[in-house]
């Protein structure tokens, strides 16, 4: 499966018909539609950023102009002066993203390494049981969850949200695939060299493993920076929320009166995905590819 | 007992040191596992049986909540309306994307394929949030920009977020242009995993383009198709963050769906026991399609 998914990454041993043939009418068929799917992918987001510049009074300028024509970066600052507390909003996300990705990284390989490497009484049937935990959606756990939090006193505590977010089935069983790939001499030849499993872990597995803790990393980064459910439910004062809240409540709050503004805290918004996506895209598509395949 | 004490203790045998480790290594995801998984899953079925106030208390009820849903009409609703998504988006959504793919996997030159993979992948990574947020300006009916260019072809002015059915659309399409892109990645490794010589075979027998899709390509493909359909009908049947920022439910009841319904009973007229109940519902029916899933993926594995 690692193979298909390294295939998709570009180099496309198999693809249909690379030699030199002569273009055909179904070639220029399918570059049309490729390319009017790709202006349709962008036209939003263009849109987006185009408008993110505009004076306010011409945000609902028609025929809409897709590039930049006048470049009001104070629409940039509007937000940080609005009564929506954007800085805190901005440092909150920051928080809980780190916190659970860190959090995520450690519980993950700790327990990857286990189940790929340790013998213990038990293991496979523990760790079935923790995949089996992938099918329960969180609509089903949310309500006894809340009920623990607020027992607990963490309603409206970023802590609600990143105590759940420390664990990943799905990321221990990423971290478990990568460690079961290592050779085992590796390991044997710490062990003779006197290593115990602590050491093994820390001094040979973990160094090696970065490819699968940046996936690991990247897709929760991800997953928790765009989170909007949890959020929703536990944080409710606005010096606590998180962006994907602020920005859904500046909507509404400035109603569709100027949309220059909310399209400037999007675009904000945006930036740490793109800059993930630019720097990271090889990982993203292949982890995303092979949990896809894998199932 | 520390690590260290372990270790100096000379009953130890090697064997039960490293199941010391494994144990210690699995226990926070053990811990964070049994507290926000296997407990509220088990408390989630026993609130499901209650009648629940937070001011007054829960008292047991037996199977009332789930009596109760059978003359819900909201209930019903929400389930045409998430089931509805479901068909459309799934089915757009792996549409648009196997075609996608199939187009990508012609002859392209690498760097054209890898530009447009990236353009059609970059919206699944956007929090649905700030999409819900952009199209809710785009699809306006007086000012928005889908209309003013329909406009230009004659297209009346939609109400997209007023009338219910047109609500449904927009939400449905918002959806494909967001998610379509992770089904194109997936169909584009699929395709790329199947060996030339197949082609070549059929080729020599003298099949054309269209034979070689439908009679190679297609069946080649079949687990990735399924498996693609399979986890975009869970996805679909969670809908949520979308439809909260978009249309809120609305006009009406046209676009609740029951994740929102759950949303809306259990934390704004916490009724959290009917929530349950509901919870419970969807809980079972994604329960069996991941197992409609391993059942047929082992299947196709004997047929291969």
């Amino acid at each position: 499966m690692a193979q298909t998914a390294s295939t998709a990454m570009g180099q496309s041993k198999n693809t249909r018909g690379s030699g030199r043939k002569p273009i055909k009418f179904s070639d220029i068929i399918s570059y049309t539609i490729l390319t009017i799917a790709a202006i349709l992918v962008m036209m939003p987001l263009a849109w987006m950023f185009s408008t993110s510049l505009r004076p306010t009074t011409e945000s609902f300028q028609l025929p809409p102009a897709w590039l930049p024509t006048e470049f009001r970066w104070e629409n940039y600052v509007a937000p940080f002066e609005s009564s929506v507390p954007f800085v805190d909003l901005f440092i909150n996300s920051v928080r809980i993203t780190v916190a659970v990705t860190v959090g995520q990284l450690v519980t993950c390989s700790l327990a990857g390494y286990a189940f790929a490497r340790l013998r213990f009484p038990g293991r496979d049937l523990l760790f079935l049981l923790l995949l089996a935990s992938l099918m329960v959606p969180g609509q089903v756990t949310i309500i006894p969850i809340f009920l623990l939090m607020r027992d607990l006193g963490l309603i409206d505590n970023p802590l609600a949200i990143i105590l759940p977010g420390l664990i990943s089935a799905f990321g221990v069983f990423l971290m478990r695939q990568f460690f079961k790939q290592m050779p085992q001499e590796l390991f044997d030849a710490a062990r003779v060299d006197g290593a115990g499993h602590i050491r093994s872990f820390l001094q040979i597995a973990l160094p090696l493993a970065g490819p699968a803790m940046a996936t690991l990393g990247i897709i929760t980064f991800n997953a928790t920076w765009n989170a909007y459910f949890l959020p929703l439910i536990f944080l409710n004062s606005w010096h606590k929320m998180t962006l994907p809240q602020g920005i859904a409540l500046l909507t509404g709050y400035m109603g569709s009166g100027n949309p220059s503004v909310v399209m400037a805290a999007v675009t904000m918004a945006i930036i740490p995905v793109l800059l993930v996506f630019i720097g990271a895209q090889r990982w993203i598509i292949e982890a995303l590819t092979r949990s896809g395949l894998k199932g | 007992m520390s690590i260290k004490q372990a270790g100096r203790l000379p009953e130890i045998s090697p064997k039960q040191r490293e199941a010391f480790v494994g144990y210690l290594f699995i226990l926070p995801t053990y811990i964070g596992f049994i507290i926000f998984i296997l407990y509220p899953l088990i408390e989630s079925m026993r609130i499901s049986f209650q009648e629940f106030s937070l001011l007054r208390g829960s008292t047991y009820v037996g199977f009332d909540n789930y009596v109760q849903m059978f003359a819900d009409p909201r209930l019903r609703i929400s389930y045409v309306n998430t089931v509805t998504f479901t068909l459309f988006a799934v089915f757009f959504n792996a549409g648009v994307g196997l075609i996608l793919a199939v187009m990508l996997n012609r002859r392209l030159p690498v760097l054209m394929r890898n530009l447009y993979r990236s353009i059609f992948f970059f919206p699944v990574l956007i929090a649905h949030t700030y999409i819900a947020v952009i199209w809710r300006f785009l699809y306006a009916q007086d000012t928005g920009v889908i209309n003013y260019y329909l406009g230009v072809f004659g297209v009346d002015a939609i109400p997209w977020l007023s009338n219910a059915h047109w609500a449904m659309a927009a939400i449905i399409i918002l959806d494909v242009w967001k998610n379509t892109g992770f089904a194109m990645l997936v169909f584009l490794a699929g395709l790329q995993s199947i060996p030339n010589e197949y082609y070549e075979a059929a080729q020599l027998d003298g099949a054309n383009e269209r034979q070689l899709f439908f009679r190679v390509t297609i069946p080649l493909l079949s687990p990735t198709i399924f498996f693609i359909l399979v986890i975009f009908m869970i996805g679909a049947l969670q809908v949520f963050d979308t439809i909260i920022v978009l249309t809120a439910g609305g006009p009406g009841d046209a676009t609740r769906s029951v994740v929102l319904y759950i949303y809306e009973i259990a934390f704004r007229t916490f009724n959290m026991g009917y929530a349950a109940a509901v919870s419970m519902t969807l809980f079972a029916i994604i329960l069996a399609l991941t197992a409609l899933q391993f059942w047929i993926s082992r299947r196709w594995v004997h047929y291969e």
